[in-house]
């Protein structure tokens, strides 16, 4: 059995140019879309200067630094960071938070799980958990001491932070990771 | 997921830069364009993809990638006026001639791009062509002029 197929009459359906080649040719759109193009290279021009300054992270607006009240600590990082992207943030002791030769540090869950924290410079000589975080301890000597911890944010979102020495001021923040 | 999301954020962000490039990148490719091309594609992948190299995360990808070119087909076909945005409309770039300056120079495309493309015809004058049409895909079509 001999199978149908649908069928339809052409029509002369495409505008000519010239009343001669039928073209299709929309000079009204194309206006329309070279004003669009404009528009689109302007928004992408910024994003790159945006980018370098450094407003998607890895640049000079996106360094922060912080110090506790009672300047226990000082904390360098990085307000915007990115997505699987490594970074590091830097907490500098003050003298008063050096004690029988040695520093606690405690820092919030949220350095560890969302903004990956992946390690630790120089590693701690005990790590304790509670508080919703972990207690760090170092050996010190006297200042300049610094610990560094490497971060890698799992995914983006704002994320808060909170790093202090127990029995003092803590130092919170805010980090806005971009995908 | 989060590779299904990035491919068709990427296929949509692909589409528009390599639009807003003009239309050279389709049939009139040159080396120049190559690298645009090779370049913009690689990029992509390691935003896709991103640290899982497994073979499930990279199938996924292509089936999300694969996907999305199908339904804009099918957008395409279903409403004409969304093809004309993604594809554009063929333009008249000489006509009588007369060289279409305004959509010359919009879609940044030299007179000798236009030889050479008659020069695919036959032709071996810019005066034996009477028309010259950008097409959607990138090709200079060719009406050779009356001798």
């Amino acid at each position: 059995m001999a199978s149908s197929f649908a069928t339809q009459p052409i029509k002369d359906s495409v505008a000519k140019v010239n009343d001669e080649v039928a073209v299709g040719e929309d000079l009204d759109f194309q206006r329309k879309w070279w004003k669009f193009e404009k528009g689109v290279w302007i928004v992408f021009t910024l994003i790159l200067a945006l980018d370098l300054l450094g407003v998607f992270g890895r640049g000079w607006a996106a360094k922060a630094q912080r110090k506790a009240a009672d300047g226990s600590i000082d904390v360098k990082y990085e307000r915007i960071e990115r997505t699987s992207t490594p970074s590091i943030l830097t907490v500098n002791f003050d003298k008063s938070a050096i004690r029988d030769g040695e520093v606690s540090l405690y820092v919030g869950d949220s350095l560890v799980k969302q903004l990956g924290a992946q390690r630790v410079i120089p590693s701690p000589q005990t790590t304790a958990i509670g508080n919703g975080g972990l207690t760090y301890s170092f050996p010190a000597t006297q200042v300049p001491a610094s610990v560094e911890f490497a971060l890698e944010p799992t995914g983006p979102g704002l994320r808060h932070f909170v790093i202090q020495v127990p029995g003092s001021a803590p130092v919170e923040g805010d980090i806005f990771v971009v995908p | 997921m989060y590779t299904i999301v990035h491919a068709v954020l990427g296929y949509f962000f692909l589409l528009l830069t390599v639009r807003v490039l003009s239309r050279r990148p389709g049939a009139q490719l040159t080396l120049f364009e190559f690298v645009i091309v090779f370049l913009i594609g690689g990029v992509i992948i390691l935003s896709t993809v991103g640290n899982d190299r497994s073979v499930t995360n990279c199938a996924t990808a292509i089936i999300a990638v694969g996907l999305m070119h199908r339904f804009v087909a099918w957008v395409k076909s279903r409403w004409p006026k969304l093809g004309e945005i993604i594809d554009g409309t063929p333009l008249v770039l000489l006509k009588n001639g007369e060289y279409q300056m305004e959509v010359m120079r919009g879609m940044k495309i030299d007179p000798e791009d236009i030889m050479a493309a008659g020069r695919t015809k036959g032709v071996n004058s810019i005066f034996g062509i009477k028309y010259a049409i950008l097409e959607r895909n990138g090709a200079i079509s060719i009406i050779k002029a009356e001798e």
